[in-house]
């Protein structure tokens, strides 16, 4: 289980360097440096400056596994409940992430330039709403799989962060922001149930 | 409606129309409805219960002696006003409760829409409007509002929203108290949660972290709604008072004849042009014409007016500075200075770099769609150009981009995986996927031109292609195309906007270097990004040098060059870095205003 999870961090998170793998995977940091080493010593892994990456084709093997891995979330009602309402409060969260992106002026949509204060405190209030509807859910998840209070915990950072002001903490691609870490969990979800991305 | 005005309360006062109550006292929203008033604009009557009420109740947590009868003494007013009843038909009053701080927080309690409404007062309202439907909608809405607002249930899971009484006890339960089915213990209930809502966690935080001091509690808005569904002399619309797209001095917008403003969401009607309203409503559609005028001229910039006609009656529910696209906001700028309207201090704080910058970016001649070869087409979900070789990997994309070349990156989606991918790439097209999709949220963000949805198997076979994608219009098209970059003297709003900035740059910004010029490259400074580094590096040199970089481009950037007293910046276009240094030293002379 625990190299399956050390490799699954890899596929959802991409790069990363080993402390931040600890964080995702609740491993100990000696735990997950010697599962790495030994990942890397099989090919599975590739180290680069410092940070990891899957091989192409112990990406590949690492799919072949999640049914057993996951057998029991897969049957558990709960989690499989709570995992269609986040789907449901996905679609959500994309709109108000285009929102915040984009503004209507006149029927057209153009890019946000941040520059109305008043309409940023707005999206990022209705973030904090949907923010307290998807802990609900997530606590759900939580109770089938522990790890995921990993996104519980990031979340909330990531959302205090853009509500005091450092507003590229909503959506900004190179930052765990609340919507880097969003795809990441709907990428755990996904691979975890085995299902697809619809776009 | 009736003019009997209703006396200051020690803890609720009326907006009536002659003057501006304290706004520390009455909050923003309520402040900029008293505004109007005083303009001898038609607002519908409103009163506040006033932030030294919510201080009262936070302290005890009870409403302080007095303030029941206060509200009904306020509710009794807006009835003489309105001529109709609360709680009761045949004409029932329906009222909008809104929080209201003196500065605008997150966390603070949404609006409650058609309070007011209740079965008995449903089957008046349903005669009053000859609209069943409507009435029920009305009904259904506000149990809906009250039930996410103060409740703070979800309703919408629970039970059949056909059926309101098992409806209301299902939301009843869920909440462990029930709703209230009178109209008076509805207000008092709304009023309470707007005062709890200065507490709420967010609310809380960002006082914490903007220096709002905690005592100072948020106002409670009551305001009559008026109906746009009551008749052929009724409906509902928004103005712009300027063209928010191409800037156009003449006004734009929609109406929407017989309708409430909920219709224009729900989709049940089709607006028309606003120019259409002179036929229905003519002398309302002077009226709204004379405040547009009057709104922008006293506000100093183009306002966007929501209104609603009752029965042939004008009434302005709320005007606000205009969103605009980038083209418009240059050409407004220049045009209100023209006109006398703002000087050109304010037009350029309105003025964006970004939204410049974008005026100026490079872009595909016109024509291009009749003469160029079309490949794909799908949603445009990022605006800009792209050109590049098409790739279908992300890890190929960040090897190829590494190695120098302009690659694009195509998917059938795209997922975090490919993110270094797309920051690699010149631009991101998917085969599926709409405009809030990972492709289009995540290219937004990265600023890279993106179309989404092309189709399933349209653009994955261009690998290997050069090609050229438009983000704003959401084309592919073969080869490197030419583009065409605007010249920032050509347009006359750019000229003017140009040649006042230099007037007032703390710096000077020049297209090319002087002869002679010592020259000094910005982005060869360690960890440029980085404002301290720049300082320092700036404390080193001669400050009549010549400096440029791509750096130029932020607006930290040339704050600390103009902060460090550089002389000279080369850049082009000129006018966005002009722009960010006269902000620069606003901010700085703001700042230090605020110190003293």
């Amino acid at each position: 289980m625990s190299l399956h999870l050390v490799l699954h961090a890899l596929a959802v998170k991409k790069h990363a360097d080993a402390p931040v793998l600890a964080e995702f995977t609740g491993l100990s940091q000696a735990d997950v440096a010697r599962l790495l080493g030994e990942a890397a010593g099989s090919g599975r892994v590739v180290a680069a400056q410092g940070k990891y990456v899957l091989a192409p084709l112990a990406r590949l093997a690492l799919d072949g596994h999640y049914a057993r891995e996951y057998a029991n979330v897969r049957a558990n009602a709960t989690f499989l409940q709570a995992y269609e309402n986040f789907e449901r409060i996905n679609v959500q969260l994309k709109t108000l992430i285009t929102d915040w992106q984009t503004i209507e002026v006149g029927g057209a949509r153009v890019a946000n330039d941040h520059s109305d204060a008043s309409y940023d405190i707005r999206i990022v209030d209705r973030l904090g709403n949907l923010h307290e509807r998807t802990d609900r859910i997530l606590a759900q998840l939580v109770q089938g799989l522990p790890r995921l209070e990993y996104y519980r915990r990031k979340l909330t950072e990531a959302l205090e962060r853009a509500e005091d002001g450092h507003s590229e903490w909503v959506s900004d691609a190179r930052l765990p922001s609340y919507h880097t870490l969003w795809f990441e969990l709907h990428e755990d979800l996904l691979r975890i149930l085995g299902r697809r991305r619809a776009e | 409606m009736g003019s009997a005005t209703l006396p200051d309360g020690r803890w609720v006062i009326s907006i009536a129309g002659h003057r501006i109550p304290d706004k520390e006292l009455i909050g923003g929203k309520a402040w900029s409805i008293a505004k109007m008033g005083t303009l001898g604009l038609p607002v519908p009557p409103a009163f506040v219960v006033t932030t030294r009420a919510c201080v009262a109740y936070l302290q005890t947590g009870a409403f302080p002696t007095g303030l029941v009868e206060e509200i009904a003494a306020g509710i009794a007013w807006l009835e003489s006003a309105t001529d109709r009843r609360f709680g009761s038909g045949p004409r029932p009053l329906l009222v909008s409760v809104r929080s209201g701080a003196p500065v605008s927080m997150p966390g603070m309690m949404d609006t409650i829409l058609n309070l007011g409404v209740n079965d008995v007062t449903e089957q008046s309202l349903a005669t009053d409007c000859s609209d069943d439907r409507f009435a029920r909608d009305t009904h259904r809405r506000f149990i809906e509002l009250y039930a996410a607002i103060v409740l703070k249930v979800d309703s919408a899971v629970l039970g059949n929203v056909e059926d309101l009484t098992s409806w209301r006890e299902a939301i009843a339960s869920a909440a462990g108290v029930p709703l209230p089915g009178n109209v008076v213990e509805q207000l008092h209930g709304a009023v309470r949660a707007v005062f709890e809502s200065w507490n709420s966690r967010r609310a809380r935080r960002y006082r914490e972290h903007h220096g709002v001091p905690d005592h100072f509690g948020t106002a409670v808005v009551v305001q009559a709604m008026v109906f746009g569904n009551l008749d052929e002399q009724s409906g509902t619309g928004v103005l712009f008072t300027r063209n928010p797209v191409t800037g156009e001095r003449s006004v734009f917008g929609e109406f929407l004849p017989k309708a409430q403003g909920e219709d224009v969401v729900s989709g049940r009607h089709t607006p028309l042009p606003l120019d259409e309203m002179r036929n229905h409503t003519p002398r309302a559609f002077a009226e709204l014409m004379r405040a547009a005028q009057l709104l922008e001229r006293e506000n100093g910039d183009v306002q966007d007016i929501e209104f609603t006609v009752e029965r042939g009656r004008l009434f302005l529910l709320q005007t606000r500075v205009a969103k605009r696209a980038p083209l418009a906001a240059v050409r407004i700028a220049a045009e209100m200075v023209r006109e006398g309207i703002a000087e050109p201090d304010s037009a350029f704080a309105k003025l964006t770099c970004e939204q410049v910058r974008h005026v100026l970016s490079p872009r595909l001649p016109s024509g291009t769609a009749d003469s160029a070869v079309i490949l794909a087409r799908g949603e445009g979900a990022s605006y800009g150009i792209g050109c590049g070789v098409v790739v279908t990997d992300p890890d190929e994309a960040e090897m190829r981009a590494h190695g120098g070349e302009d690659v694009v990156l195509v998917r059938a989606t795209t997922s975090p995986n490919d993110i270094h991918g797309m920051i690699a790439a010149r631009a991101i097209v998917t085969e599926q996927g709409g405009s809030t999709s990972h492709a289009a949220v995540v290219g937004r963000a990265l600023g890279r031109p993106v179309i989404v949805g092309c189709g399933a198997g349209n653009v994955m076979p261009l690998a290997g292609r050069t090609v050229t994608v438009d983000g704003g219009s959401g084309v592919v098209y073969a080869d490197r195309l030419k583009l065409l970059v605007p010249a920032e003297d050509a347009d006359t709003a750019l000229a003017d906007l140009l040649r006042w900035a230099e007037l007032r740059s703390p710096v000077k910004v020049a297209a090319a270097p002087p002869p002679h010029a010592v020259l000094f490259d910005l982005d060869a400074v360690d960890d440029v990004v980085n404002p301290d580094s720049l300082r320092r590096f700036l404390s080193g040199i001669d400050l009549g040098s010549a400096l440029h970089g791509r750096v130029l481009s932020s607006e930290t950037a040339v704050a600390a060059c103009v902060a460090s007293g550089a002389t000279l910046l080369i850049a082009n276009p000129r006018l966005p870095v002009l722009l960010a240094a006269i902000r620069a030293v606003a901010e700085r002379s703001a700042a230090h205003s605020k110190d003293v």
